[in-house]
C-alpha cells in the first residue's frame, strides 16, 4: 500500500511533465492539424539547455548545491524561464522554416518536413551533448513525511510548477484576447481571418508557447530524473502523443488529463513482476503505453473529453 | 541497295540532325570506351576467344561478356538510328548536349574518378537536383522559354515514313561508322605505343569494316521502333476496318478500328498532350517512350551481365561490391513497397521497419534451429532450405497480416494518427523480439540460419549459396526486384492503384465516387507491409544471422528519405532514391569520415572544431534537411511520377481553357472548339 501511494505520487509528477509535453502537439494539432513530430525533440533540447542553463548558474554536477535555499529556487526558476524562452523561440524559427512554406501544401508535406526537423534536432542534441546519457546535477531532495509514506519533496514541486503552468496557460486560452482569437483559428482558419486575426501571428504565437512549455518541461523533467540522451524525445513524445489521445487531441484539458493518467499507469506499471511479463513490467513501458494508444484509438478515438467532431472538409 | 541510295546522301536537315545526334551520343560512347572500360571488356573478349591465356577472363565469363558487349554497342547504334529518325528538329543542339552532359557524362566521370558506381550515381543524383534548380534559374535569367512542345500530332503518308526510315539509316550508319573510325584512330595510337597486343589487330580490322555494316540494319531497326510510335495516314483514314479485319485478332480488331489519333481526341486535353509528345516526330525524342525502350534494354543489360563486366569496370574487390549491391537490393525493395503506402496511398508510415523485422524473424525462426527450440520438432536442414522459397510467399504474408492489424483500427481515423501508431509500432516490434528472449534469442538474436537451396545438376547448373559468393545473392535479388517492380507497375495501373491516388489527393471525394475508404487503406498498407516481408526474409537468408540490435526504429525514417527524394510515387523515382540513400547513407559518410580523420584533409576542421562530430553522427541532420528542403522546393522528388508533374507543374494556360469551357455544354460545336485535342 505505501508503495502504491508513493507510486501514485511519483505517478503524479511524471504525469505532470507528460502533460505539459502532450500539451504542446495538442495546441498545434488543434490549430493547424500537424502532429509536430519534433515537439518531443524540442524537448530533448530543453534538457539540453537547462543543462547549460544550470552550469552557467553554478550548478554542475561537480559541486551540487548542498540544501535548499531561496536563492538557488530563484536560480532555478530563472532556468526554467531561460529554457522556456530558448524553446519557444526554436519552435518559432522551426514554425518559419519548415512549416510556414507548406500550410497550402497537400497534407503529407508538412508531416514529412515535421520529421526532418525532429531527424535534425535528434543530430544537433548528439553534437551538442554526445551520444550517452547526460546527467543532470544532483540536486538537494529532502522528503516530508505525509501520513505513512515518505514523499520526495522534488515531487511535490514538479507538480505544483507544472500545474501552475496548466492554469496559466488555461488563463492565457480562455480569458484572454489572444486566447479567443487561438481558439477562433482552430475553430474555422478562414473565418477568423475574415474577422480580423492574423492567422499567422496567432500560428506563430501557438508554437512559441507550445514549444516554450516542452522546454519549461524539460526543466521539470532535470529537477525530477537523472539524466537524458539525445534521443529522449523518441519515447517521450510518444507517450505524450498518447496522453494527448487519451485526453482528446486538440483539446486542452484533455492534454492534462492524459497526461496525468498515462503518468500514473507509467509508474503503476513498474509494479508488475517477472511472472507475469518477462523482464518485469519495465521492459515492456513502450509495449503497454503503445496498447493503450491502439485500445483508445479502437474505442474511443474522441479521447477522453473530446468530443466527436466531424472532420473538416 | 547501291551506296548512292538515299540514306547515304543526306539531305541538308538531316545533316543537321546527324551532327546533333552523333555529336551528343559519340562523346559518352567515346568516354565509356576509351576513358572507361569498354574497350577493355571487348579487347578481354576477343583474347579470350584467340588467346584464352591472356585474357582476364575464364572461357565462360568470356561468353557472358561477349553477349553483353555486343549487345550494348548494338543498342546505342540503333538508339542513334532512332533518335535522328524521331527528332523534329526543333530544339537547339547546344540544349540536348548539356542535357546529355548531366544526364550521362556527369555520371559516367563521377562513377570513374570515384570508381564506385554507388557513390558516383548519388553524387550525380545530387548533381541532377542542382542541375534542375540552376536550369531554372538561369532560363529565367535570359527569359527564355524552351519551344512549347509540339501539341499537333502529325499524320505521316508514306513518303514521310520513307524518309524517315532512310533518316534512322543514315544515323545508324553513320554513327557507327564514326565510332569506327575513331576506335581505329585510337587503336592504332595504341599499338604504335606499344601497348596494343598485335593479335588484338585482327579484331580492329573486322570491327572496322564490320561497324559501318551493322550500323545500317541496326539503324533500320531504330527507324522501325520509330515508325511504330507514328500516327500514319490510312490508319487515320476511314478504310481502315478493312485492313485490320485481315489481320484477324479477335480482340485486336476492336483496337484498330479506333485510330490511334481518334483515342488521343477522347482523352482531356492534359492527357493528350502529354500523350502526344510520345509521337513520332517529337521535340524530346531522348525523353519518349521509344528511346526508353533502349535505355532499359542498355540498363538490363549492365545489370544482368554486372558481375561479369564489374572486374574490368572497376577492378579488385568484386565480391564486396556485389554483396553490398545486394543489400542495397533490399533497400529497393523496401523503397517500392514504402512508396505504395506513402507515394499512392499517401499514408505515412513510420514504422515501415516493423515489418522489415517481422519478415526477418519469419525466416528465423523456421529456417534454424530454432524452431526446435520452439517446437521441439527436430528439422533436417537440407530439407528446411528448400522452404525458402515458399517462405518467401509466406513470410511477406505474415508481415501483410501485421499491417493489417495495425492499420485496422487505425485507418479509419484521420491519416495523422497513423503517422504515429507506425511509429510506435517500429520502436514496439524490435523491442518485442528483445524481450521475448526465450523464443526469440533475446539480445543475441538468431544465428545459423540456413541458406536457400536450389536443384544441383552436377557439372551444369549447381549454386553454392553459402554466401562465400555473392552472386546467387545478386542474383536472387534482382528477380525478386524485378517480380516487385512489376507488381508494383500493376498494382499501380490497376483499379485499386487509381483508387488509392483517388484518397491520396482527396478523401471526401473518394469515398463519394464510391470508394471503400478503409478497405482500400488497409489493401495499400498490406501490400507495404507484403514488400517489407519479402525483404526481410531475403535479408535473414543472406546475412544467416539476425539481432534486435540490428534493426532500429530510426531506419524507417531512412526508409521514408528514400521515398521522398526519389519522388513520392514514382517507381523508377524510389528505385534512384534508394540507390541515394543507400550510398549517402553506409559509404558517402563513412568515406568522409576516413578523410576527416587524416589531419591533413580540410575535412578534418569540422572535428577539431566540433565535439562529438563524425559525419556518421551528422546522417540524420542530413537526412533531415534534404526532406525538408524537398517539400519545400521539390516536393515532386529527383525523378517525379508523370502524374505528379501534371500536378505540380501545370502550364498555367490549361486552367484557363477548361474554365472558359464550362460556358459551352459538352457535346456542342463550341465545346469542341474550346477544347481542342490537336
Amino acid at each position: 500500500m505505501e508503495l502504491f501511494l508513493s507510486l501514485l505520487v511519483v505517478g503524479l509528477a511524471t504525469g505532470a511533465i507528460y502533460a505539459l509535453i502532450a500539451l504542446g502537439y495538442t495546441m498545434v494539432y488543434g490549430i493547424i492539424e500537424l502532429i509536430n513530430f519534433a515537439h518531443s525533440d524540442i524537448f530533448m533540447i530543453g534538457t539540453f539547455v537547462t543543462i547549460t542553463l544550470e552550469g552557467l548558474f553554478g550548478i554542475t554536477s561537480d559541486s551540487p548545491p548542498k540544501s535548499i535555499t531561496s536563492d538557488l529556487i530563484l536560480r532555478l526558476v530563472l532556468i526554467g524561464i531561460g529554457a522556456f524562452l530558448v524553446c519557444a523561440l526554436l519552435g518559432v524559427i522551426i514554425e518559419r522554416i519548415a512549416y510556414k512554406p507548406l500550410r497550402n501544401a497537400p497534407r503529407l508535406a508538412p508531416l514529412i518536413s515535421a520529421i526532418g526537423v525532429s531527424l535534425i534536432l535528434q543530430d544537433v542534441g548528439k553534437l551538442w551533448k554526445g551520444s550517452t546519457d547526460v546527467s543532470f546535477p544532483n540536486l538537494p531532495t529532502p522528503s516530508i513525511r505525509v501520513g505513512a509514506i515518505n514523499i520526495d519533496s522534488v515531487n511535490i514541486f514538479v507538480i505544483v510548477i507544472a500545474v501552475l503552468l496548466m492554469v496559466g496557460l488555461q488563463f492565457l486560452i480562455t480569458r484572454t484576447r489572444i486566447g479567443r482569437a487561438m481558439r477562433a483559428v482552430a475553430q474555422d482558419r478562414d473565418a477568423a481571418a475574415l474577422m480580423g486575426v492574423d492567422v499567422d501571428r496567432i500560428i506563430t504565437f501557438t508554437f512559441f508557447i507550445g514549444a516554450g512549455l516542452a522546454g519549461a518541461a524539460g526543466c521539470i523533467y532535470g529537477l525530477k530524473f537523472p539524466n537524458t540522451v539525445f534521443n529522449i524525445g523518441f519515447q517521450l513524445g510518444l507517450i505524450a502523443f498518447t496522453a494527448a489521445v487519451l485526453g482528446g487531441i486538440g483539446n486542452i484539458v484533455g492534454a492534462m488529463v492524459g497526461g496525468l493518467v498515462v503518468g500514473l499507469i507509467t509508474s503503476l506499471i513498474s509494479l508488475l513482476p517477472d511472472t507475469v511479463l518477462p523482464h518485469g513490467g519495465n521492459a515492456w513501458n513502450n509495449a503497454i503505453i503503445f496498447a493503450i494508444l491502439i485500445l483508445i484509438l479502437v474505442f474511443r478515438p474522441s479521447g477522453l473529453l473530446g468530443q466527436q467532431a466531424p472532420e473538416k472538409v | 541497295m547501291s551506296i548512292n541510295s538515299r540514306w547515304l546522301r543526306v539531305e541538308s536537315d538531316t545533316r543537321k540532325l546527324l551532327m546533333k545526334w552523333l555529336v551528343a551520343l559519340l562523346v559518352p560512347v567515346a568516354i565509356f570506351t576509351f576513358l572507361w572500360s569498354g574497350e577493355a571488356i571487348e579487347n578481354n573478349v576477343f583474347l579470350g576467344i584467340v588467346a584464352p591465356a591472356t585474357s582476364l577472363y575464364t572461357s565462360s565469363a568470356v561468353f557472358y561478356a561477349a553477349i553483353f558487349i555486343v549487345i550494348f554497342y548494338a543498342t546505342v547504334i540503333a538508339l542513334a538510328g532512332y533518335l535522328v529518325a524521331a527528332d523534329s528538329d526543333r530544339r537547339n543542339p547546344i540544349e540536348v548536349w548539356i542535357d546529355l552532359l548531366f544526364y550521362v557524362v556527369l555520371p559516367m566521370l563521377y562513377i570513374i574518378v570515384t570508381s564506385n558506381l554507388l557513390i558516383g550515381l548519388s553524387l550525380s543524383a545530387i548533381t541532377w537536383g542542382i542541375y534542375f534548380f540552376a536550369r531554372k534559374r538561369v532560363r529565367d535569367l535570359l527569359h527564355y522559354n524552351p519551344p512549347a512542345l509540339l501539341e499537333e500530332v502529325q499524320v505521316l503518308d508514306e513518303q514521310q515514313k520513307a524518309n524517315m526510315m532512310n533518316r534512322a539509316r543514315a544515323g545508324g550508319f553513320w554513327f557507327a561508322t564514326a565510332f569506327a573510325v575513331i576506335s581505329l584512330i585510337v587503336d592504332v595510337i595504341f599499338f604504335l605505343s606499344g601497348s596494343l597486343p598485335s593479335v588484338l589487330l585482327i579484331w580492329v580490322i573486322v570491327r572496322t569494316i564490320l561497324l559501318p555494316v551493322a550500323g545500317y540494319f541496326l539503324g533500320q531497326l531504330g527507324g522501325s521502333v520509330a515508325l511504330k510510335r507514328v500516327i500514319t495516314q490510312n490508319e487515320n483514314g476511314n478504310g481502315n476496318g478493312e485492313k485490320s479485319e485481315q489481320r484477324g485478332f479477335g480482340w485486336r480488331r476492336n483496337v484498330a478500328q479506333v485510330s490511334k489519333k481518334q483515342q488521343l481526341e477522347h482523352l482531356s486535353k492534359s492527357r493528350a498532350r502529354e500523350e502526344a509528345k510520345d509521337f513520332v516526330p517529337n521535340d524530346l525524342p531522348l525523353q519518349s517512350k521509344g528511346a526508353s525502350r533502349f535505355y532499359l534494354t542498355l540498363l538490363g543489360l549492365v545489370v544482368l551481365f554486372y558481375p561479369v563486366i564489374d572486374p574490368i569496370l572497376f577492378g579488385s574487390g568484386t565480391k564486396g561490391r556485389i554483396t553490398s549491391y545486394g543489400d542495397l537490393g533490399y533497400y529497393v525493395i523496401l523503397a517500392l513497397g514504402l512508396n505504395i503506402v506513402v507515394g499512392f496511398a499517401g499514408l505515412l508510415d513510420l514504422g515501415y521497419v516493423a515489418f522489415f523485422v517481422i519478415g526477418t524473424y519469419a525466416w528465423a525462426l523456421v529456417g534454424s534451429t530454432q524452431f526446435t527450440v520452439l517446437t521441439g520438432i527436430v528439422t533436417n536442414p537440407q530439407f528446411v532450405s528448400w522452404l525458402f522459397w515458399p517462405m518467401i510467399i509466406i513470410a511477406a504474408l505474415i508481415a501483410a497480416a501485421w499491417g493489417v492489424l495495425l492499420g485496422a483500427p487505425t485507418l479509419r481515423l484521420r491519416g495523422d494518427y497513423l503517422a504515429i501508431v507506425t511509429l510506435g509500432f517500429g520502436e514496439i516490434i524490435p523491442a518485442f523480439f528483445l524481450n521475448l528472449d526465450k523464443y526469440t534469442g533475446g539480445i543475441n538474436g538468431i544465428s545459423g540460419i540456413y541458406r536457400p537451396a536450389t536443384p544441383c545438376i552436377q557439372p551444369f547448373f549447381c549454386v553454392d549459396w553459402n554466401g562465400f559468393d555473392p552472386t546467387p545473392y545478386y542474383y536472387l535479388i534482382l528477380v525478386l526486384i524485378f517480380l516487385c517492380i512489376f507488381a508494383n507497375v500493376r498494382l499501380r495501373d490497376s483499379r485499386l492503384g487509381r483508387a488509392w491516388v483517388a484518397i491520396r489527393e482527396d478523401e471526401i471525394a473518394a469515398s463519394s465516387s464510391g470508394i471503400n475508404l478503409v478497405n482500400t487503406k488497409l489493401f495499400a498498407f498490406a501490400a507495404g507491409a507484403f514488400f517489407s516481408g519479402v525483404a526481410g526474409i531475403y535479408h535473414a537468408a543472406k546475412l544467416g544471422t539476425i539481432a534486435p540490435t540490428d534493426f532500429n526504429s530510426n531506419d524507417s525514417f531512412i526508409f521514408l528519405a528514400m521515398v521522398v527524394i526519389g519522388g513520392l510515387g514514382s517507381i523508377p523515382g524510389v528505385i534512384v532514391g534508394a540507390v541515394v540513400v543507400y550510398a549517402i547513407n553506409l559509404l558517402i559518410l563513412a568515406q568522409l569520415d576516413t578523410f576527416a580523420a587524416d589531419p591533413t584533409n580540410f575535412l578534418h576542421v569540422f572535428p577539431q572544431y566540433i565535439p562529438n562530430f563524425t559525419f556518421s553522427n551528422i546522417r540524420n541532420l542530413l537526412f533531415g534537411i534534404i526532406l525538408i528542403s524537398i517539400m519545400i522546393f521539390r516536393p515532386e522528388g529527383l525523378i517525379p511520377s508523370a502524374r505528379r508533374r501534371r500536378e505540380l507543374h501545370r502550364a498555367p494556360d490549361a486552367e484557363l481553357i477548361e474554365v472558359g469551357a464550362l460556358d459551352e455544354p459538352p457535346g456542342s460545336a463550341a465545346f469542341e472548339a474550346e477544347v481542342p485535342v490537336e
